[in-house]
């Protein structure tokens, strides 16, 4: 794949794409705000009919980073679109409508981070027991094990 | 001759459960089954109820959501039963017990019988751990 | 979190009768929904990776599932690797590959077993994990553990293989490669298993973009996806070797895929052993001093596919963040498609199809009725449903 045409070309489709940065070899990360997401997924989940590979989200120092990976099996490039999230306010709208299989891995970093993925089909706890107790979010930074260590 | 033995004279009927684990003791538990092991000749066969049971096999550690159901499925396990800690996650948590998730190890929840670690032990040593045990009694 | 934490209640093995991870809400004999819970075997491992080093968590991630013990370890390699850019040497490469696809013919005999049994073939069932056991023995002369084998480390492997050892897999390979003409021959050919499984839980091409579905499961319903060939690694593409679709995205389709990709194993085993001599014997780790700040994505080809892992360094000795994925978790949300609609008794068999790996996911069914939401079947009864079936259908074959 031709990355720098592939910059390119997506940077002029969406000129609100805050940044582009080729990371290792065959990653593409790219950095958008979360009012772009559906935009940017949608193109290139339904139009260039990249595979989805899963999310990952992350309590990072700068606020939550949520990572979607897609992958081009043709050329054997990821691309990630990058969502950074207030601390205070760690809210996105959902993937599903986009991308119906989100909607476990969303569920999933509901539970771990307490991101709140707004219209969700089915906003339930995913992975914790029920006397798991409400608040408490493993992965974030300010997360007490002793609390919950059984 | 005491209750025990006298129950346990006859062939086993043994039940697993996993209690969160990663599987790899649970395949080498139904490798027992299979030619080179074949606990059948023992006269031992893994059941589909609980409630046929003599001996308990447990895997995993014990996470928060199976905590109950060990209890539940012991209760339920006619007794006397045997219960056996297969692998080193029910015997010490292992690798996980400093995970948020842990609520075990599992003699925190039910009474066990016999203890086999390993990650995961090989069908030798659950047998010979097996046969240990009822040996003894 | 993730995946390997997700389910399985024991292993995938039909007998095992655990708390539901599936509910199949059934109207009559057809089945109207599916709602999957679950958690059971959520044993937080990604947190537990951030308090390890970057060389000890290959120990914890080879434990996400025994089947897959060599994959995730693999996919975490090649993602640590990458942020500083290693080089491994040749020789760990082929090293690599072939326990890579030794375990891929360890994990689809396994499952050939199971799905015999779920059909009522025990006799498959039992030949199948019989043939597993050389392979299961090669693991331990060559890395001295059935499973969970500690093999890889950052910049190549632990272990070397002696050239003594090569003769021994190589012998091993002939009887498996003999044995899997017999199961391919009683599985192909076999008409009763073409009534059974022919049409049952299909997936389209579309249901498997929608979903992200990956390995044989996608390659079964024609999607031309293998991380080995897409994204290279190890010694993949220095060997001969091809990847194996299907049409018709339904079990038998999957099955299909799974027995041939065993051949194809057992060729690029076979090329690795011979490239081996070429190379130096002991070289097989390159020096890595730290793992520098930055990112590293890193996949590979599990025998249920993709295995993805992001790693996040700050330059520290532990990775800030690791995400891991199992194919499994995209995987088995498409029960939603290939069971529902069809009937209770096909429903074992099709989610079986798709080989859950119970540590990435969970198991047994339990049915429900779609009016009074009362639980009329439980997981072992379900499995004798489908095994029933079978005789029914044998019987009305005359077979």
């Amino acid at each position: 794949m031709d990355i720098e045409k592939y910059i390119v070309d997506i940077k002029a489709k969406f000129p609100e794409i805050k940044n582009t940065k080729v990371v290792n070899t065959k990653r593409l990360m790219i950095y958008i705000s979360k009012t772009s997401l559906l935009k940017v997924a949608e193109y290139i989940f339904k139009d260039l009919g990249y595979r989805y590979i899963i999310v990952t989200a992350m309590d990072s120092k700068e606020g939550f980073e949520i990572i979607y990976h897609f992958s081009d099996d043709s050329s054997g490039w990821i691309i990630n679109l990058n969502v950074l999230l207030p601390r205070d306010e760690p809210e996105i709208e959902s993937l599903t409508p986009v991308v119906y299989g989100v909607e476990w891995i969303e569920r999933e970093i509901m539970d771990l981070l307490g991101i709140k993925f707004l219209n969700h089909p089915k906003p339930e706890r995913f992975l914790f027991s029920e006397d798991w107790p409400e608040g408490e979010f493993p992965l974030r930074r300010d997360y007490k094990e002793e609390k919950n260590n059984g | 001759m005491g209750f025990k033995e006298k129950c346990f004279k006859k062939s086993l009927w043994v039940f697993h459960l996993s209690a969160g684990s990663c599987n790899n003791c649970d395949i080498e538990i139904l490798d027992c089954l299979t030619p080179r092991y074949d606990i059948e000749r023992f006269g031992m066969k893994l059941v589909g109820s609980v409630r046929h049971a003599d001996v308990l096999l447990v895997t995993g550690i014990v996470t928060r959501k199976t905590f109950p159901r060990v209890k539940e499925v012991y209760d339920q396990a006619p007794k006397p039963v045997v219960v056996i800690a297969i692998g080193t996650c029910p015997c010490t948590g292992g690798i996980f017990k400093d995970s948020y998730n842990f609520a075990g190890p599992l003699d925190k929840v039910i009474p066990v019988d016999a203890y086999i670690p390993g990650c995961p032990p090989k069908p030798e040593a659950m047998l010979a751990g097996i046969m240990k045990l009822l040996n003894k009694k | 979190m993730g995946k390997r934490t997700i389910v399985p209640l024991g292993p995938y093995h039909p007998l095992l009768e655990e708390p539901e991870f599936f509910k199949l809400y059934c109207d009559g004999e057809i089945v109207k929904e599916m709602v999957w819970e679950t958690g059971y075997n959520h044993r937080g491992i990604e947190k537990i990776c951030q308090s390890k080093t970057f060389e000890q968590v290959f120990y914890v991630v080879e434990r996400i599932c025994g089947i897959c013990s060599t994959s995730h370890p693999f996919a975490y390699a090649n993602a640590v690797e990458s942020i500083p850019g290693v080089k491994i040497p040749l020789r760990a490469k082929y090293i690599r590959s072939i326990l890579g696809e030794l375990e891929r013919i360890h994990s689809h005999l396994l499952w050939v077993g199971l799905a015999g049994h779920f059909l009522g073939y025990n006799t498959v069932f039992m030949w199948a994990w019989k043939y597993r056991e050389p392979v299961l023995d090669m693991f331990e002369i060559i890395t001295g553990n059935r499973n969970s084998y500690a093999m890889f480390t950052i910049g190549g492997v632990r272990r070397d293989v002696s050239p003594e050892q090569a003769t021994q897999l190589l012998n091993v390979l002939e009887n498996v490669k003999i044995k899997t003409d017999l199961l391919v021959g009683a599985v192909m050919d076999d008409p009763v298993l073409h009534s059974r499984l022919k049409g049952v839980g299909i997936l389209t091409a579309e249901d498997i973009h929608d979903f992200g579905a990956v390995g044989p499961t996608a390659r079964a319903s024609g999607v031309d996806i293998d991380i080995r060939r897409d994204d290279p690694y190890a010694a993949y593409d220095l060997v001969d070797w091809k990847v194996i679709t299907a049409q018709g995205g339904d079990v038998f389709a999957k099955a299909e895929v799974r027995l041939l990709e065993m051949y194809e194993s057992i060729k690029i085993i076979k090329q690795c052993l011979e490239a081996l001599k070429e190379t130096e014997a002991g070289d097989i780790k390159a020096k890595v001093k730290d793992i520098p700040a930055g990112i590293g994505i890193g996949r590979a080809e599990a025998p249920r596919g993709e295995v993805f892992h992001f790693v996040k360094s700050d330059g520290g000795n532990s990775p800030v963040r690791h995400k891991i994925r199992a194919p499994s978790f995209t995987c088995i949300p498409t029960f939603r498609r290939s069971c529902v609609g069809g009937t209770i008794s096909d429903a074992a068999i099709a989610t079986a199809a798709v080989d859950p790996c119970y540590c990435c996911t969970e198991r047994m069914a339990q049915v429900y009725d779609y009016t009074t939401g009362k639980k009329i079947m439980s997981a072992a009864e379900l499995i004798k449903l489908s095994q029933d079936s079978m005789k029914k259908l044998k019987a009305k074959l005359k077979v």
